[in-house]
C-alpha cells in the first residue's frame, strides 16, 4: 500500500513538473533578460535563473491556479536576486522615497506644467536612433527603479501585477516609473546635452 | 479641464493605466493642449525605445535544455524514494513489493542507527528543504557582518526598528525592552528567506554579532528541528502561534538562547 502510494506521489509529481514546465520554460527568456541586468553578468544571470526555476518548482504546490504565474515566478526571481550577495549590496546603497504626495506625484516637475519642448532627449533619441545611449541611462538606474521599468517597459505587466511581483502598494509602483523615466530623460538630457525636458 | 496632466497621469497614458473615464479627460484635453499632447509622445516614445534596448540580453540557447533537465531531475528526487523505478510495475509484482518493503525496513533501520548514534540533528541529515533554509540563514547572517553593508534601518531603539517594518512585512512582532546584559540592539534589515519577507534583527551580545530571523509561522520548517550549528555559527529559536524565530551567531550558544528567551518572552508579553 505504502509503495502504491509511492508510485500515486510519483506519478502527481511528474504531472505538477509537466505542469510547471509548460508554464516556466516559455518565460525562460524573458527571465534571463531580467537577470541579466539585476545581476549584470551571463553567469550570475545564469545562476539566478536557474535557482528561481528550481525554488519555483518546489513551492509550485503553493501556486494558485489561475493566478498569474508571469507574476508569481518574476517576485521568486526578484527575491532570489535580493538574497543573492550581489542584490544586498545592490539594495543597501540606495534609499527610495516611494511615498506620494498629496498631488499624487512622486517628485516635484523638474520644469513647469505645460513647458514644451520639441526637442526633448526621446526625439532626440528616436532621431540619433542611439540604443547604447539609453542602454547606459537604463544602467546608471538604482536596482528599485531598474527593475520596475523592466517590469512595465520591457515584460509589458501592469501597475497590479509589478505590485505583486515587488510586493509593494500600486501607489510605490506609479512613484518609481514615474522617478525611473524622470530619471532616464535626465541622463540622456546630459548625454545629449540638451538643457530642456519634458515633465517626469 | 484646464489644469495640465501630471506626471502620474501622463505615465498611466502611455502604459495603458488609465481609466475608461479619466482616459477621456485625458483625451478631451490633450486635444486643446500642444505641451500636454508633446509630452504625451515624449513619454510614449521613451516607452518605446526603453523596450527596445531593455530585451537586450539573450539567453543562451543551451541554458532552456539544461533547465528542462535540471527540473526533471530535481522532480524526480523530490517525488519518492522510489522514484527511481518508476516506469516499472509494482501492481502485480509481489516479488518487488516486498523487496520494495525490504529496502524501505533497511533504510529505516539505517536512519535509527545513525540517529541513535548522534544525538544532536546534524546539518548533513535535515532534509533538503531545511538545508536550504539554513543555509541561507547563514549566508544572510555572513552579508550582515560586512562592514560595507550597514543596516537598513540603524537604531538601538526598539521603537525606531519596529515601526521601521511597517507596511514592509505581512506580520508583526515585539521586540523586548530589557535585553540580558551586554546585550543590545543594533537595526534591522528587510530580507527575504523561502521567498517571504522576513524581519532581520541585528543584535550584538559583546563584540558578537547576532542576526534574529523573524517570520510567520510555516510549519514546514519548525526551528526546533533545525541544526544547533552550521559553519561554524550556533543557531537558536523559538515559535509562537504566529511566529518563529531563528537566531544565528558565533556567540556562546547560553547567551545566544538567552537573547531568544528574551525575544520570545516578548512576544508572549505583547499578547497580554
Amino acid at each position: 500500500m505504502a509503495l502504491l502510494s509511492w508510485k500515486r506521489a510519483a506519478r502527481e509529481s511528474a504531472v505538477q513538473s509537466s505542469v510547471f514546465e509548460d508554464l516556466a520554460l516559455p518565460l525562460v527568456s524573458a527571465l534571463y533578460n531580467v537577470a541579466f541586468w539585476l545581476a549584470r553578468n551571463d553567469r550570475d544571470a545564469e545562476d539566478l535563473v536557474q535557482e528561481t526555476l528550481l525554488k519555483a518548482l518546489r513551492g509550485f504546490g503553493s501556486f494558485q491556479t489561475g493566478t498569474n504565474f508571469k507574476a508569481w515566478i518574476f517576485r521568486i526571481l526578484r527575491n532570489t536576486y535580493l538574497t543573492s550577495q550581489t542584490g544586498l549590496a545592490a539594495t543597501r546603497t540606495v534609499a527610495l522615497e516611494d511615498e506620494l504626495n498629496e498631488h499624487g506625484e512622486s517628485a516635484p516637475a523638474l520644469y513647469p506644467e505645460g513647458a514644451i519642448d520639441r526637442h526633448t532627449p526621446e526625439l532626440n533619441l528616436i532621431r540619433l536612433n542611439d540604443g547604447a545611449a539609453l542602454h547606459r541611462a537604463m544602467e546608471q538606474l538604482a536596482p528599485p527603479l531598474l527593475e520596475v521599468v523592466l517590469l512595465c517597459d520591457v515584460e509589458g505587466m501592469k501597475y497590479k501585477e509589478i505590485a505583486a511581483v515587488l510586493e509593494v502598494p500600486i501607489g510605490t509602483v506609479m512613484s518609481r516609473i514615474s522617478r525611473a523615466r524622470s530619471e532616464l530623460r535626465n541622463t540622456l538630457q546630459n548625454e545629449f546635452g540638451m538643457n530642456k525636458g519634458t515633465r517626469a | 479641464m484646464s489644469a495640465h496632466l501630471t506626471s502620474t497621469v501622463l505615465n498611466c497614458l502611455a502604459d495603458g493605466e488609465l481609466s475608461p473615464e479619466q482616459l477621456a479627460i485625458a483625451q478631451q484635453h490633450l486635444e486643446t493642449c500642444s505641451s500636454c499632447t508633446s509630452n504625451a509622445l515624449g513619454q510614449a516614445l521613451l516607452k518605446a525605445a526603453v523596450s527596445k534596448s531593455g530585451h537586450r540580453y539573450s539567453a543562451p540557447p543551451e541554458l532552456a535544455d539544461r533547465l528542462k533537465q535540471l527540473l526533471i531531475s530535481d522532480s524526480q528526487r523530490g517525488a519518492s524514494p522510489s522514484r527511481s523505478s518508476q516506469g516499472r510495475s509494482f501492481q502485480g509484482t509481489r516479488g518487488l513489493a516486498f523487496a520494495g518493503w525490504a529496502v524501505a525496513a533497511l533504510l529505516l533501520l539505517a536512519a535509527s542507527i545513525v540517529l541513535v548514534q548522534r544525538n544532536l540533528p546534524q546539518f548533513g541529515q535535515i532534509p533538503s528543504e531545511r538545508t536550504a533554509l539554513v543555509v541561507e540563514i547563514s549566508d544572510m547572517h555572513v552579508a550582515a557582518l560586512s562592514d560595507t553593508a550597514p543596516a537598513q534601518v540603524i537604531s538601538t531603539d526598539r521603537h525606531t526598528v519596529k515601526p521601521w517594518f511597517q507596511g514592509k512585512i505581512p506580520f508583526t512582532f515585539n521586540l523586548p525592552e530589557q535585553l540580558p546584559a551586554d546585550a543590545k540592539l543594533d537595526g534591522a534589515n528587510l530580507t527575504y528567506l523561502g521567498g517571504q519577507p522576513v524581519a532581520h534583527l541585528l543584535y550584538s551580545i559583546g563584540r558578537h554579532r547576532v542576526s534574529v530571523f523573524l517570520c510567520p509561522r510555516r510549519d514546514r520548517h519548525a526551528v526546533n528541528e533545525l541544526p544547533a550549528e552550521h559553519s561554524g555559527f550556533h543557531l537558536a529559536g523559538f515559535t509562537t502561534g504566529e511566529l518563529e524565530a531563528v537566531a544565528i551567531s558565533d556567540v556562546d550558544p547560553a547567551r545566544l538562547a538567552e537573547l531568544t528567551a528574551t525575544i520570545e518572552r516578548a512576544q508572549a508579553d505583547a499578547r497580554k
